[in-house]
């Protein structure tokens, strides 16, 4: 059994009224402890409500999930519980903060988990180290942040809860590549920190395919692709079809392979790109 | 969830009732609303009640969602129709318990209390189909329509449709926005659910400040934007839609107008005692 299962999961939303749209259909998938997985799809795909589903806070209409073996929707006590384990950050997770100081809002999450006093100290103290935050920004006010602080400090009021998996829904929206290799950086940190899976959802393929060790691609509501980050760009023209973002050079090399270039088209970095064009050149070199 | 309210919202069809012309719509809810306060006995009430319903069923809107529109204001209903059965004490008594009490339950308590429950029905089916069928923009520009006359007393109706129309335009926006707040919440261990009213009302403020904050946010970028495409509500604007009185909604108006006759003669005549009530309801 794996730990966490997701089996033959749908939800449509407005049930019952002229608006009823099916987000999901008939979704089965599993993650393994400490896998890195990307999930990736076009806006309407599905993925934030999936990711809902993941901890509970949306019920599936059918299916089940199961987290270590047991069914989290069970009752309303394994729901709330697995909430603290399944850490979901929401996109713009900076529009969500509230409290007085940014130290009190990261201790939103250890503080309904009814930690002893220290312990939120301490977690709230490693979070904002992890996401790279100063200590005296913690005592002002969320509100007097600039744009990427805020972000940080929402992403560390999800990490103070100490989940086991934590699901980012696009982390790094908005941000320049700068903030956004922060971004990515600061998962990895946490990832390394603590062993936890990650689920990172985003449309940009190009930072998916950078970190992850696993996609899983939806597509109107359902499971289109799952498999390793070559398996899934091996098929880097149906990724096209679908809409998708893909990088530059995926398409480079998907164009190439049109014209009829004996090219390998699961090409998704820069060096990648490099030896897939050295190694065209050196063949037709040798030939001619 | 907060999804399902569907009071305020709008049902896009192409039914008779959609094709009215909207500032008709508003005179005709008011005209309708306006014979139903009217009504002082069963008689003149259902005839309400039965002119609702065939404009619900002349919208081509499933009882479905009107049902879940009434469900509700259930509990006020049920509330207010339980203070009436007492209001009244006329007729036969029914139940009378202590008898040095005043507490008793009469006929006329019983009946009263069925008459204000079925117009309170007639008036949320009446009322809320207007916003059912009418979107919100035709809505504010039927509203500014039909105040413009005030322009003579120096009143902005332009501005105060707009604000209207704004207000309006940010309802799904600020519902959408609550359900991902309270999420995000709620991911963070947010109990919503259980404790104490105090402790209820406590939870609340993790939803309600990102609300206001990011409604204000809202608002000073939508005035950036119309002051950078130059808006101004005051001189002369043009409009892209005319709206035109048609054969419809003259008969729709005359339905109504004697819908208003009939309610005014049945609460003046009196109909053989046929309910007919001396108190003010």
């Amino acid at each position: 059994m794996a730990f966490l299962e997701v089996k033959n999961i749908g939800y449509s939303y407005s049930k019952g009224t002229p608006f009823e749209i099916v987000a999901l259909h008939d979704c089965s998938f599993s993650v393994e402890k400490g896998e890195y997985v990307g999930v990736i799809g076009h806006t309407g795909s599905g993925k934030s409500t999936l990711m809902q589903m993941l901890n509970a806070l949306v019920k599936p209409d059918s299916g089940t999930v199961m987290l270590d073996g047991k069914d989290i929707n069970a009752d309303k006590e394994t729901a709330r519980d697995t909430r603290f384990r399944v850490g979901l950050c929401f996109q713009y997770p900076e529009y969500q903060l509230f409290e007085e100081t940014v130290r009190k809002d990261i201790a939103y999450g250890p503080t309904n988990m009814k930690l002893s006093a220290e312990e939120i100290e301490q977690r709230v103290q490693e979070s904002a180290q992890i996401v790279g935050l100063p200590p005296e920004l913690l005592d002002k006010s969320p509100f007097d942040l600039s744009g990427g602080e805020k972000r940080r400090a929402a992403i560390a009021g999800v990490m103070a809860m100490k989940p086991e998996v934590l699901i980012l829904d696009e982390p790094a929206a908005g941000l320049d590549p700068i903030g956004r290799k922060v971004i990515m950086d600061m998962i990895e940190k946490y990832r390394l920190a603590t062993g936890a899976t990650v689920l990172l959802v985003s449309h940009s393929m190009e930072t998916v395919a950078a970190v992850a060790d696993r996609i899983l691609v939806l597509n109107k509501g359902g499971i289109a692709m799952d498999g390793t980050v070559d398996e899934v760009f091996s098929r880097s023209d149906e990724l096209i079809a679908m809409g998708l973002d893909v990088p530059a050079v995926t398409r480079i090399a998907v164009r190439l392979k049109e014209k009829g270039l004996p090219v390998d088209p699961c090409v998704y970095s820069v060096p990648q790109a490099v030896s897939m064009l050295l190694k065209l050149i050196g063949k037709k070199e040798g030939t001619a | 969830m907060i999804r399902d309210i569907t009071i305020g919202q709008y049902f896009p069809g192409t039914s008779v009732i959609h094709k009215l012309d909207p500032r008709m719509k508003i005179i005709l809810t008011v005209l309708n609303i306006a014979s139903l306060f009217l009504c002082r006995n069963f008689f003149s009430l259902l005839l309400m009640l039965a002119i609702s319903v065939v404009w619900v069923l002349l919208s081509r809107i499933s009882f479905k969602t009107i049902l879940k529109g009434l469900k509700m204001i259930l509990v006020i209903l049920l509330f207010t129709a339980f203070l009436q059965i007492f209001y009244n004490d006329g007729g036969t008594v029914l139940w009378h318990p202590v008898e040095s009490w005043d507490f008793k339950i009469t006929t006329e308590g019983v009946f009263s209390a069925i008459f204000i429950a079925v117009r309170i029905v007639a008036l949320i089916l009446l009322s809320t189909l207007l916003t059912y069928t009418t979107s919100p923009t035709l809505l504010t520009d039927a509203i500014e329509r039909l105040l413009s006359p005030l322009k003579v007393f120096h009143i902005k109706v332009h501005s105060l449709a707009m604000m209207m129309t704004i207000a309006l335009r940010f309802i799904p926006t600020l519902i959408e926005e609550i359900d991902i707040i309270m999420s995000a919440q709620k991911a963070r261990g947010a109990d919503l659910e259980t404790g104490s009213l105090m402790q209820r009302a406590k939870a609340l403020v993790p939803i309600l400040v990102p609300l206001f904050v990011n409604s204000f946010r809202r608002a000073y970028e939508l005035a950036f934007a119309m002051e950078a495409r130059c808006y101004g509500g005051d001189g002369k604007r043009t409009r892209l839609r005319v709206m035109k009185l048609q054969g419809r909604d003259f008969a729709m108006l005359a339905i109504a107008l004697v819908c208003l006759a009939a309610a005014i003669v049945t609460s003046v005549v009196d109909m053989g005692g046929f309910f007919l009530f001396e108190k003010v309801i």
